[in-house]
């Protein structure tokens, strides 16, 4: 059952890292000779109440920075809607994911909608998501929970304003050496986990 | 009949080699340069270098999927998917739906038909074979004895390694041979303490990766038009400096500059046309993969280069009245022996402190732990060895997945570098087996009506005792380093063909009854016929297979061209 491990190590042996969401799907590829996928190659995977709702969600993940200051605030660094990330979630879903994931995703996807999500106060819905993670903690298996995390994660911090906003970018660094972490200093990105 | 013999002259060249992939490449070029007019012969498309390596610039965000791959096209590739799985590198990976196989038992198949072939893929480790892994078989009495030692190729390991180009460290040791090196690539703080600990602590050492990556081009690198590595380690999206050796960057453009060579893509090798008479090979019969239409080339001498059961199928295929098994096949050896190396088996953890240390840039490649089991004095309850590939890194944001917590602080947690985490993968040798074998199908064809190959082969009970000590022992290195949360891990599904080290299924020997081919790789009953492929291999050492490769292979085009020209071919 753990394909997914020995993957990684031959990414490992390559200089490469995986990032989780590919960790799952990789745990999907064991199962391709014997489950078809959902079959949906075009079209929409989320009705436009879940596109909303998820938006929501993932603003709530990586919220939009803003500097202190009631006159002009102004934006410190983008959030999951700025780069997209509902847009994201949908292609995903629709071309990487099994039916099984897939319905663990709508599944999770109806019970906050039954919950009235979008209406809650941010208060409100923040505790609802911390119940949620709680939840999620306790099951080994993919949960609503996790898929939403990885996809949040993946879709912003991939993004062109999520990386550029986030990390030092080096797609040509020309040199490898070991140094020493300067104040404040942001992670380096290469560019290479695609 | 005048137009048949002018159609056979256009067809007519010194040398066909067959594969444009690792030993492809220094086939061509070693022939060319030498004088001979040479035909290579391509199975799959035509790829350019740099202009075809159409994803090496993109940025993260250019793909739609972020480099994961969907799963329709993940149904396509099954196989490969398990190794390449990237959106950018996709293209470079055989499809295994439209070139299937059979599977008695388990094996990864993977495969790159297009010019250069797995060379584009390799992970690029490069190693000189010590003196015992030319011995142990006979020492052992497993297998047949090569009929060659380490001696026999010191000249060839020079001679291709300064045109090939690896980064590394000299470290005088015996079971790791020193190669002709560029600098070597630099290692973190936390795999610095692990080399310290382990060689104050345990006695064995530790290097940094030899690499066929150029830390610092030389003319004969630059010639050819490639340049320094700018470690992005995009590597799999084919390198635009040329900076990673493959054929397609390297000697391909050499074997080129000799305006001798030709390439024909698209021309699956059906089978070597026999003349019975002189119990000679007269050419190849290859049907062109999108036409199917069915061309004859000539040659004096050919070299297959197609790759480890590419070659070998070529042999199994060309059946004949003096060899109703496969040509060359008097031992009943052909397909048999296939090896491997065994990995997904190591262990990993994490490391306090140098908090403060970082890195700069990708570097492409990693520690390496030489072999240190049935080495010297050790002596183990199985035979032969293993070695570590590894190295450490800190977690990016997609640690982010598995912590908890969301929001603003978190958002900003994931844009600092994360802890420092190590791993160490070991690579096991795989003993010869002649029941580890391919076949060919009796009644399962592919879309060009050859039979499909039929893998019949496993680890064995020597290769799994072995696993035992490589978790073992990676964990014990990484305690002593003071490394905490380490876990050490097997992975059982791990099929043999994973490590796309196959080798051996027509292996070298001094006597044909046992073996397939000579100590000039040429096969025993067949004169002008030369495998300098991975199907040669006798045993399967324990250290990357390539280097060994294009040396064996650079030494059989030198051997070839003497003998051609003393007409003994």
């Amino acid at each position: 059952m753990n394909r997914r491990q020995a993957v990684t190590q031959v990414a490992w042996m390559l200089g490469g890292v995986f990032s989780a969401p590919t960790l799952q799907a990789m745990n999907r590829w064991e199962q391709i000779a014997k489950t078809t996928s959902a079959g949906t190659p075009t079209g929409k995977f989320l009705s436009e109440t879940q596109h909303e709702l998820m938006g929501r969600v993932a603003e709530l993940i990586i919220p939009r920075t803003v500097s202190p200051g009631v006159e002009s605030p102004r934006v410190e660094s983008p959030g999951a809607l700025d780069a997209g990330v509902p847009d994201f979630m949908d292609v995903m879903l629709r071309d990487c994911y099994t039916k099984a994931a897939q319905d663990i995703f709508l599944a999770g996807v109806s019970d906050l909608e039954r919950k009235n999500f979008v209406t809650l106060s941010t208060d409100q819905q923040t505790a609802l998501l911390k119940q949620i993670e709680a939840d999620a903690q306790k099951s080994t298996n993919p949960t609503f929970w996790l898929i939403t995390k990885e996809l949040t994660l993946l879709g912003y911090f991939t993004s062109e304003v999520g990386v550029k906003a986030s990390f030092d970018y080096q797609p040509i660094p020309g040199k490898f050496e070991a140094i020493k972490i300067k104040p404040g200093q942001k992670d380096f990105m290469y560019g290479n986990q695609a | 009949m005048n137009l048949n013999l002018k159609a056979d002259k256009d067809q007519t060249y010194d040398a066909i080699v067959v594969g444009s992939g690792m030993t492809g490449g220094w086939a061509a070029k070693e022939l060319a340069e030498k004088g001979l007019k040479v035909l290579v012969l391509e199975r799959g498309y035509e790829l350019k270098h740099v202009e075809d390596y159409k994803t090496a610039f993109s940025d993260p965000w250019e793909f739609e999927h972020r480099g994961k791959i969907p799963i329709v096209a993940a149904e396509e590739h099954y196989a490969t998917m398990y190794f390449s799985a990237k959106e950018g590198s996709q293209f470079f990976f055989t499809n295994d739906k439209e070139n299937p196989y059979v599977q008695k038992r388990p094996f990864n198949w993977i495969r790159a038909y297009h010019t250069g072939g797995k060379s584009l893929l390799w992970g690029k480790h490069t190693y000189r074979w010590n003196e015992e892994d030319f011995l142990a078989n006979a020492k052992q009495g497993l297998g047949v004895d090569w009929p060659i030692r380490y001696a026999d190729l010191v000249p060839w390991y020079n001679y291709v390694e300064k045109f090939v180009g690896i980064s590394g460290q000299a470290e005088g040791l015996a079971v790791l041979p020193d190669s002709n090196f560029l600098p070597p690539m630099a290692m973190t703080a936390p795999e610095l303490h692990l080399k310290k600990s382990v060689a104050q602590k345990l006695n064995r050492p530790i290097t940094i990766g030899r690499v066929a990556h150029l830390t610092k081009p030389q003319p004969v690198h630059s010639a050819v038009g490639r340049a320094t590595c700018q470690f992005r380690n995009r590597c799999t999206r084919g390198c635009p400096f040329g900076a990673y050796f493959s054929s397609l960057a390297a000697t391909l453009p050499a074997a080129r500059r000799t305006n001798r060579v030709t390439i024909v893509h698209n021309a699956i090798v059906k089978e070597i046309i026999l003349d019975d008479k002189a119990q000679k090979a007269k050419g190849v019969r290859v049907i062109d993969q999108n036409t199917m239409e069915v061309r004859d080339f000539y040659a004096k001498v050919l070299f297959l280069n197609a790759g480890t059961i590419g070659s070998t199928s070529i042999l199994m295929n060309s059946k004949s009245a003096r060899f109703p098994t496969g040509l060359g096949n008097d031992s009943d050896q052909l397909g048999r022996n296939l090896m491997d190396h065994h990995l997904a088996i190591g262990a990993r953890g994490d490391i306090d402190g140098f908090e403060d240390d970082y890195f700069f840039g990708a570097r492409p490649g990693s520690l390496y732990i030489p072999r240190f089991r049935n080495w010297g004095t050790d002596k183990r309850s199985y035979l032969r060895g293993f070695g570590y590939q590894g190295g450490a890194t800190r977690a990016d944001w997609s640690r982010g997945a598995a912590e908890t917590g969301f929001g603003a602080d978190f958002k900003k947690k994931m844009t600092q570098p994360g802890p420092w985490k190590i791993n160490l993968s070991g690579f096991g040798e795989v003993l010869p087996d002649p029941n580890n074998r391919f076949t060919l199908s009796n009644d399962q064809t592919d879309k060009w009506s050859l039979p499909q190959v039929v893998f019949d082969a496993d680890f064995g009970e020597n290769e799994r005792a072995m696993r035992k000590d490589i978790m073992n022992d990676g964990a014990e290195m990484l305690e002593a380093a003071g490394f905490k949360n380490v876990v050490a891990y097997d992975n059982p599904v791990a099929h043999m063909g994973l490590g796309i080290h196959e080798m051996g299924t027509a292996r070298m020997g001094k006597d044909p009854k046992t073996s397939i081919l000579n100590k000039f790789n040429q096969v025993h009953a067949c004169k002008n016929v030369f495998v300098t492929d991975g199907s040669a291999m006798t045993s399967a050492s324990n250290v990357n297979p390539s280097l060994t490769y294009m040396a064996l292979t650079a030494r059989a085009a030198s051997y070839a061209v003497e003998q051609l020209k003393a007409r003994n071919l």
